[in-house]
């Protein structure tokens, strides 16, 4: 096998500096790349030095990194990592994302473009094979996302800021051209803050393979998974409906989160559901560089077709039974620069403490408020769990560690409690997604209704994802596949050896160095607990389903379990101040 | 999980693919637990906290098949390759130890193997296999390699005959005392059509208990179905056939709702069967000999070389139908429902064979226990033929 500088890695960093006016190339260690391999888990590392500065400090980086797969024919992996400090929840914060922003990164030969400073005035940067040029943007700022994409789209691949980014909305997005979104924990407001509207990449430089025929063997096995896999490629799977393909199946589950979790079941999720929006919209396949899934989809129109968590968050959890309302929510939230779960969240939970849910006819100028901070929306920008201390009722948000809830009622699935409390970055389904196992069944199904074991497989997945969310690969991947074939894919293509269990190792020393960091912020088990709510009433029970109360005193047991099992002290922090100086 | 591990270990004696006394399982949660065999008992005790693992299985398989393959692999080998489906999907290759490479640190040895592949083979001790998420996916995982190492062995004598000393006395012993009798005889179906849709989920489970229970599939492969009206009633996929009551999905035909994600992986061809028309029952298991025997084509000078993917002719033994294609939308679903109409059954290339029911599941269960039986007969008498005596 050969060792290359182009096999998989770069091995290079572009740095800009916007205070001062520069960029410059720098080498990254390969040292670094073997053990954090990159995006989520490189981007990490890097923030090594900086993870206790103010999320909105210009020294503070924000960081775009891409994974050694990224580039090659390997599925799903033409995405990236964007990696910082959150403004909602002062955890340290990284989110993946796919279109083809990533794959024209590593194409104009770099693993990461770490943003430092705080440029005076708005600026984009335009990224080349020849380095990084600071382009003036005064006339973008003020612009939506689509805007601004159709002023820089000469220039290549676009992320950029909407209004909320630049006006420090706590759950502003970036959003890349092509309409997926670097989502949660406000990692677009970090990038207004340092005056920046828009990152531009071009390049076609190739990456290299170590291996190619074991790396076509592997890729070939991946593939075959993909087949046999009913929830990627079965005939009521993602690729043919989309993410929303899960609105029936929860709503079977009794697991909806409605009317700001307050019940699991909404009547007229029917007409959100994947099958209602195909006949509405067609629903044309979609999807990021060189994805064979395909789980976007568009109208005929071009108009972006909503996730499942955002049609049932401006749905349900909304009491929101119109399908043309909910894409309308979606699309402002996208040009806005908006996270559409941290928005529909926050506003069901002011629905709720002011007595009534916005209709359809409120949201869309609810969404611009927030976005213009103005109004009402001066405080909606918030997030719910600063909306809800304001208004003197902090239980009404569904949130930990301020990050809102997704489409997963906890009442519903045991292993997704934990695992909101558990994950790094607050209340996000992906970090363990447990949703595999204890509702899609993959690789095998596991009691939703009960604890046992449930820590500990919490731990193994949060390990393994943090690996894939470096590769970069998408987590829809392993409904089909898993670490075995990706294992193989990245020793082809970097000629180093890499196993299941060696990317578990680096997925758990990424984790920890995650929780390290929070740690050292303050966070502690006080912050790994659920809203009130989910341990004091049920949700919907029916259909021969009890969704009873989650029981505290056994979730806190679980909680103890994990981390005894991770090697935490029982407040959940380290015992050693010098963890870090024993990591690569 | 104390209860797991009992209930895996039955399952392991059921199912006749473990020795009794020498089975053991291990788990860990915030604490280590073993139980079992002692000797594998320490093993598994040894080896799991090496693994980002729940669970882990290690028996002496009750067939020798595992460790002849290992002696019959040229030195230099660390790995058997079987090339049926679940393998080829699941598995992809299978790593081996030789008894010599067990001395010394052996737990080191095994678990290094089993952080990159879900099952090894330890030679005189048995089969390992680890289960990242339950104790059941670590009996699953011992129960696929059991299968592929079955259907590889029977092969590979057929292929090449004994070469071992004791290999043929073993392998005689099988058939005369491991291999029973397989028929229907003694159970019962309900007759159809079955019009309730209660009636329909109990026979779905009942027949998904027989086929197990009658080895006609392993661990939790196999898919079962009945149509109602516009209703597919449809096994869960990962749902062991003999656990079926809860795991049962209703699909409407119209896909006007996707409730059914979690339906088999096979929903597209038994839909695509159902729609060819004539039949309401369809029942898809991994009996071995079949499996061994579709893989077999005399075929020469063929260019087509994935032949479980890529080939388009249609062979035929004892009246059945063997296809190619893959799992899922891999192929499958596009070669079974042409040709499985006319003699009610299909075997699929390294996989496992359709059958259907005209109005119920006996014709189905009768029509594969017939399948495999012809199999299973034209095996020994090919073997017989090709090496008398």
């Amino acid at each position: 096998m050969e060792h290359s500088p182009t096999n998989g890695w770069r091995g290079s960093l572009l740095h800009v500096d916007l205070t001062a006016g520069t960029a410059r190339a720098e080498t990254i260690p390969r040292d670094l790349l073997i053990h954090y391999l990159g995006g989520r888990g490189l981007g990490v590392r890097l923030l090594r030095k900086a993870y206790g500065l103010d999320p909105y400090h210009p020294d503070m980086p924000l960081i775009f990194a891409v994974g050694p797969l990224c580039g090659t024919p390997a599925p799903t992996a033409a995405r990236l990592a964007v990696v910082s400090r959150s403004p909602l929840t002062g955890t340290v914060y990284d989110c993946s994302a796919g279109g083809r922003f990533a794959h024209r990164l590593k194409s104009a030969g770099f693993d990461v473009l770490r943003i430092v400073g705080r440029s005076p005035r708005p600026v984009a940067i335009a990224v080349t094979p020849a380095g990084a040029k600071i382009l003036p943007a005064d006339s973008l700022w003020g612009k939506t996302v689509g805007e601004t994409k159709r002023a820089l789209s000469g220039k290549g691949s676009v992320a950029a800021i909407g209004p909320a980014g630049e006006n420090g909305v706590l759950f502003a997005c970036i959003m890349m051209g092509e309409g997926n979104a670097v989502g949660r924990g406000g990692l677009g407001a970090v990038m207004g803050a340092k005056n920046l509207k828009a990152v531009v990449v071009d390049g076609d430089l190739p990456v290299g393979l170590a291996d190619r025929t074991r790396f076509d063997r592997a890729r070939q096995d991946v593939m075959r998974l993909f087949r046999a896999s009913p929830v990627i490629f079965g005939e009521l799977g993602i690729s043919e409906y989309g993410t929303p393909a899960l609105v029936d199946l929860m709503r079977q589950r009794r697991m909806a989160p409605t009317e700001n979790f307050r019940k699991t079941v909404f009547d007229g999720s029917g007409n959100y559901s994947g099958p209602a929006i195909r006949k509405a919209y067609g629903g044309k396949k979609d999807g990021c560089h060189g994805c064979p899934i395909q789980c976007k989809k568009s109208a005929p129109d071009g108009t972006h077709l909503p996730e499942y968590e955002t049609v049932s968050h401006f749905g349900a959890l909304n009491g929101i039974d119109d399908l043309r309302s909910i894409i309308r929510s979606n699309t402002a939230c996208n040009e806005l620069g908006l996270d559409t779960i941290t928005a529909a969240a926050t506003l069901s939970a002011w629905g709720e403490g002011r007595g009534r849910f916005p209709n359809t006819e409120e949201v869309p100028a609810l969404l611009e408020d927030i976005a213009r901070r103005r109004g009402e929306g001066e405080l909606l920008a918030l997030g719910s769990r600063r909306v809800a201390e304001t208004m003197g009722n902090p239980g009404l948000s569904m949130s930990v560690k301020s990050l809102e809830l997704p489409a997963y009622d906890p009442r519903g699935a045991y292993g997704m409690a934990l695992a909101y409390c558990t994950s790094n970055r607050g209340g996000c389904h992906l970090r363990a997604y447990p949703i595999s196992h204890e509702i899609l069944r993959k690789p095998v199904a596991t009691d939703r209704f009960s604890f046992s074991g449930k820590a500990r497989i919490i731990k193994i997945a949060e390990d393994a994802n943090a690996a894939v969310d470096s590769l970069v690969a998408c987590k829809f991947s392993f409904f089909g596949a898993t670490l075995e074939e990706y294992a193989e894919l990245l020793s082809a293509t970097t000629g180093e050896g890499y196993t299941p269990q060696s990317l578990k190792e680096i997925g758990e020393r990424i984790y920890l160095t995650e929780r390290f960091y929070n740690c050292a912020n303050g966070f502690d088990v006080k912050d790994d607990r659920l809203p009130e709510r989910f341990y004091r009433e049920p949700g919907s029970s029916g259909e021969g389903i009890d969704v009873p109360p989650i029981d505290e005193k056994r979730f806190e047991e679980e909680i103890g379990k994990y981390y005894r099992i991770r090697g935490l002290t029982p407040r959940g922090t380290f015992t050693d101040p010098g963890f870090l100086s024993r990591l690569p | 999980v104390r209860d797991q591990i009992a209930k895996y270990s039955a399952r392991l004696l059921a199912d006749r693919s473990a020795l009794p006394g020498r089975i053991a399982f291990a788990a860990q949660d915030d604490t280590l637990l073993s139980d079992g065999n002692p000797e594998l008992a320490a093993l598994c005790k040894g080896v799991l906290p090496s693994l980002s693992c729940l669970g882990l299985a290690a028996a002496r398989p009750s067939l020798p098949f595992a460790d002849f393959l290992v002696r019959r692999a040229p030195a230099g080998d660390a790995r058997i390759v079987p090339r049926d489906t679940e393998t080829r999907t699941f598995l992809h290759d299978i790593p081996f130890l030789r008894r010599e490479e067990l001395s010394g640190d052996a737990i080191g040895r095994i678990a290094k193997l089993l952080g990159n592949r879900k099952g090894m083979i330890a030679e005189g001790l048995g089969i390992v296999a680890g289960g990242t998420v339950t104790v059941e996916q670590a009996y699953i995982n011992y129960s696929s390699v059991f299968h592929s190492v079955f259907v590889k062995y029977l092969l590979d004598v057929l292929a090449e005959g004994f070469l071992l000393p004791g290999e043929k006395e073993a392998f005689e012993e099988f058939r005369a005392g491991w291999l029973r009798p397989l028929s229907a005889e003694g159970l019962a179906f309900r007759n159809g059509p079955i019009v309730d849709p209660g009636e329909i989920l109990a026979e779905i489970a009942a027949v998904g208990r027989h086929t197990v229970e009658r080895g006609l599939v392993d661990s939790f492969f196999g898919n079962i179905s009945y149509r109602l009206g516009d209703v597919i009633y449809i096994s869960q996929t990962a749902a062991s056939l003999d656990e079926l009551p809860g795991r049962i999905d209703p699909v409407p035909s119209d896909n006007s709702s996707t409730a059914g994600i979690t339906a088999s992986s096979e929903l597209l061809a038994h839909r695509r069967i159902f729609e060819a028309g004539g039949v309401r029952a369809i029942l898809h298991g991994h009996p071995k000999f079949s499996v061994a025997m579709s893989m077999l084509c005399e075929e020469k000078d063929c260019p087509i070389k994935d032949c479980w993917r890529d080939c388009d002719k249609v062979r035929l033994l004892g009246g059945t139908p063997v296809v190619a294609g893959e799992i899922g939308a891999g192929g499958l679903a596009k070669r079974v429902p042409p040709v499985i109409a006319a003699s009610g059954k299909a075997l699929v290339y390294g996989h496992g064979i359709f059958t259907t029911g005209r109005t119920d599941f006996a014709e189905a269960f009768h029509a594969m226990v017939d399948a495999e039986n012809w199999c299973r007969g034209e095996y020994f008498r090919r073997l017989a033929a090709k090496f008398p005596g």
